[in-house]
């Protein structure tokens, strides 16, 4: 069952809050944020000398005055910078309708937020096919989002087009599946200015129900392995759990890209002011 | 198949037990998870137990019952065409002709028959030795055949023996009842005589009847020039004077019968004439035994035998044989030949010469007793002139010279020289000549004999490079080993014989169902014997060791299953 995407949580989420970009230079179209590249701004960057050629326009005649040597004002170009939402369609997050309905939410309100900074978003969302959208197109295509991938989100991403140069990426999935983390954070953080990994997790993800037998079903392989979930074995899941996400976190830090995880429990609300807020700035 | 302990079926209970507790587990509640690698172990024995995989997947579920069919197969002891450890009780039957006396609505086979089905229920008899008493006994069942499969044989037996000696069955009945003084019984249909010692161990009863009877005590055919004569004598083997219609039939003339009165234990000899080459029927009326008053006679023509003599034969000689061969029966001049007469050194069948130097013999003689070539022949008065000694064995000599020798490919050598002797002017030549040609006739491929007697041994000869077969009344047939002149065992059946060379109909012969002493039923009765030593009833079959076969089959499943249910964990391991 497709759980439609409510757009009313997620605009009172983003209500007041724009995306929180990283403070280096970025490329993009022209825009209001400073560029990596010199331009005709108005804000001031660096002075240099003169040399031939340079724009006379440029000339700090004050400089002139003050030294008696041809000083040059450097300015750098306003950018709006590309923010691309890369969102995890496998099978996985489609094990409850919480999980795959933050995950929408998220992602939309990643998008909100960008759009209220005068950004472009671009979506990029995995699954038995991949799907791009930028624009308005975006919420469209997340509330037809399936989460029918049946293999792990790095190999289902080699199937989309190259990652393009952007200010900041935004990666959401559950990140559980078995591919070294370091890999496959350095290739998400290739290119891109800014860098944040958020993790969607279930509760029952988070702390399974134990007591009793159970066949458990790989959501996105298939297999099965059947287990009595006595309170040592659900210990067990839970410190290779902790471990692997203390795997993700490292690699995050590796690349010094930001590590989220919310919990599905909870609302978009509460986790945009609480697990979520590194990504937000108060407008 | 057979279970030597079917309490051991019992351990194919474990199988509802397993199906049970495989759809036990099966029943857990599925449950979808995001990672299942973060819910391995590397050690999952240690966690949930073997078990629980083992009972996950459908194929081992079946390997696991395959298991448990076969352990319940070894602990009941299947046993795959092969007898169990069970009873084993030897039974001796008469073989006697007599047998078949129909007393009471019933023969004393039939009864025998029912006698042994109680024997073997009795006994508990898991497996039986049938042993057929006769000239030579034989074993109709067995050693040790299963129950069931003894007493079908024993359905098919039919006795058809002359009288004969108990003895040698006894003592196979004793050496096949294994080590010990175990119980052996004996069903005849008669007392058995005081100079018969029954083993202590036998139990002997009889389930023969005293009845009157009528039989042909013996019976010959002659054929002649188309014409057949035939005599039979009749025997009346009961204490009142009998008026016997005896009927002769042939196919292709008009049937006779003779009315003859029988004295008390009286015989007569009846003998008539057809004109027929056709097998001749005798009937008598019927009474208790029937196989004894009837009889099948087959035409036995003398067979002529090709005489030629070889060039080199001195003129006396000749003479001497042309003027036998000219007189004797069934005997006539041709080429090629069955029987050639050649000068000494010639590739004649008998030279007839003598090389010099010669030597002249008035006696005495030194013949080999029992040499069917020299019966009859009397040299009293004769004189023979030899010559230098020929080749073979000797069968006649006198002094250091060979008379008459015979070679290993049968070539006889007489060493007579005719014109020096008187041998050809005395009896004995046309005795010597008629016993060369009976012996060349007996030589020729078939039956020489057209009717046995019951027991006799069955002579044959039989042409190299062919396959001969026998074809006995009830139309088994039997391979005849060996060429040349054979002598079979006595065949075991009365009635027509058929031989067959290379599948095509060959000769006949028939063998008569004739013995006075099976014949008079009269000594026949109740007859008890109490074994001395009663013990166990029967031995215990060879014990035959539990077949091993279901373990290696239940190792090779619980392995196979094994393998089923660890290669997934030694994938997880690796992982």
């Amino acid at each position: 069952m497709t759980v439609r995407l409510d757009q009313g949580v997620v605009e009172r989420a983003a209500a007041g809050c724009a995306l929180r970009l990283p403070r280096g230079p970025h490329r993009g179209k022209l825009g209001e944020v400073r560029a990596s590249s010199v331009g005709s701004s108005l804000e001031l960057h660096d002075f240099r000398q003169y040399a031939p050629g340079d724009d006379l326009r440029q000339i700090d005649w004050n400089a002139v005055a003050r030294t008696g040597e041809l000083y040059l004002r450097v300015r750098q170009d306003e950018v709006s910078p590309r923010v691309e939402v890369l969102v995890d369609g496998s099978a996985s997050i489609a094990i409850s309708d919480e999980k795959a309905a933050r995950v929408r939410e998220v992602a939309a309100w990643v998008c909100a937020l960008a759009r209220r900074g005068g950004l472009d978003p671009v979506v990029i969302a995995t699954g038995s096919t991949v799907r791009k959208a930028g624009g308005p197109a975006t919420r469209a295509m997340l509330e037809a989002l399936e989460f029918d991938g049946r293999e792990p989100f790095d190999a289902a991403l080699r199937r989309a087009p190259p990652l393009r140069p952007c200010g900041l990426r935004v990666v959401i999935s559950d990140f559980l599946f078995e591919s070294p983390p370091e890999p496959f954070a350095e290739r998400l953080a290739r290119g891109a200015s800014g860098l944040a990994l958020v993790q969607v997790l279930d509760p029952e993800d988070l702390d399974p129900s134990g007591g009793a037998g159970a066949r458990l079903t790989d959501s996105e392989s298939g297999e099965v392995l059947e287990r009595i979930l006595t309170p040592g074995v659900v210990d067990q899941y839970l410190a290779r759990l902790k471990a692997h996400v203390s795997l993700w976190q490292g690699a995050a830090r590796r690349v010094r890209a930001s590590w989220s995880q919310a919990s599905a429990e909870f609302t978009l609300d509460a986790l945009a002011r609480r697990e979520l807020n590194e990504l937000v700035e108060v407008a | 198949m057979t279970l030597g302990f079917p309490l051991g079926l019992l351990a194919l209970a474990a199988v509802p037990a397993l199906v049970a507790a495989y759809f036990l587990r099966r029943r857990q509640p599925p449950r979808t998870v995001s990672a299942l690698f973060l819910w391995r172990t590397p050690d999952q024995r240690a966690e949930a137990g073997p078990r629980l995989n083992r009972f996950s997947r459908e194929s081992s579920l079946a390997l696991e019952i395959l298991a448990v069919l076969f352990a319940a197969l070894f602990l009941s002891d299947v046993r795959c065409g092969q007898a169990v450890n069970q009873q084993h009780v030897v039974i001796i039957l008469d073989g006697s002709l007599s047998m078949n006396a129909r007393v009471g609505g019933s023969t004393a086979t039939e009864r025998a028959k029912t006698e042994i089905a109680r024997i073997a229920r009795q006994e508990n008899a898991g497996v039986l030795t049938l042993i057929e008493t006769g000239v030579k006994p034989t074993l109709i069942a067995g050693p040790q055949q299963e129950r069931d499969r003894a007493l079908s044989a024993l359905e098919r037996w039919t006795p058809a023996q002359p009288a004969h000696d108990i003895t040698p069955a006894l003592t196979l009945a004793r050496e096949l009842s294994g080590a010990g003084e175990h119980h052996i019984f004996f069903l005849t249909d008669g007392p058995v005589g005081d100079a018969v010692a029954i083993p202590s161990q036998v139990e002997g009863r009889s389930v023969g009847k005293q009845a009157n009877n009528l039989a042909f005590l013996s019976a010959q055919r002659r054929d002649e020039d188309g014409k057949a004569q035939v005599t039979v004598r009749v025997g009346n083997f009961s204490d009142t004077p009998q008026n016997v219609e005896v009927r002769f039939s042939a196919a292709d003339d008009a049937p006779q019968k003779q009315q003859v009165k029988l004295q008390p234990s009286g015989t007569a000899v009846l003998r008539v004439g057809f004109k027929t080459s056709q097998p001749i029927t005798v009937t008598l009326p019927d009474d208790a035994l029937a196989e004894d008053g009837h009889l099948t006679l087959l035409p036995s023509p003398l067979a002529d035998v090709t005489v030629s003599l070889l060039e080199g034969l001195d003129a006396a000689g000749q003479q001497a044989l042309r003027r036998f061969l000219s007189v004797a029966p069934g005997v006539k001049l041709s080429v090629p030949s069955l029987l050639t007469f050649g000068p000494p050194g010639s590739t004649a069948g008998v030279t007839l010469g003598a090389k010099p130097p010669l030597k002249s013999f008035v006696g005495p003689f030194f013949a080999q007793k029992g040499n069917t070539l020299l019966d009859d022949v009397q040299l009293g008065g004769v004189v023979w002139t030899a010559g230098e000694n020929p080749p073979g064995r000797v069968l006649m000599s006198a002094g250091d010279v060979v008379l008459i020798s015979e070679d290993d490919d049968g070539v006889v050598h007489l060493n007579l020289d005719i014109g020096r002797s008187n041998v050809q002017r005395t009896v004995a030549w046309p005795v010597l000549l008629s016993n060369l040609v009976r012996q060349s006739r007996l030589s020729t491929p078939g039956f020489p004999r057209k009717h046995l007697m019951l027991g006799e041994d069955t002579p044959l000869v039989a042409s190299p490079g062919s396959t001969w077969e026998l074809i006995a009344p009830d139309g088994q047939s039997r391979h005849v080993m060996g060429s040349g002149v054979l002598t079979l065992p006595p065949l075991n059946a009365s009635g027509q014989w058929k031989l067959e060379k290379d599948g095509e109909p060959f000769d006949a012969l028939v063998v008569l169902p004739l013995d006075p002493r099976e014949s008079d039923l009269r000594t026949r009765g109740a007859w008890e014997v109490i074994p001395a030593r009663p013990q166990a009833f029967a031995s215990f079959a060879t014990a035959h060791p539990r077949p091993w076969w279901p373990i290696l089959v239940v190792l090779a499943l619980v392995l196979l299953d094994f393998w089923l249910t660890a290669a997934p964990r030694r994938k997880e391991a690796t992982t």
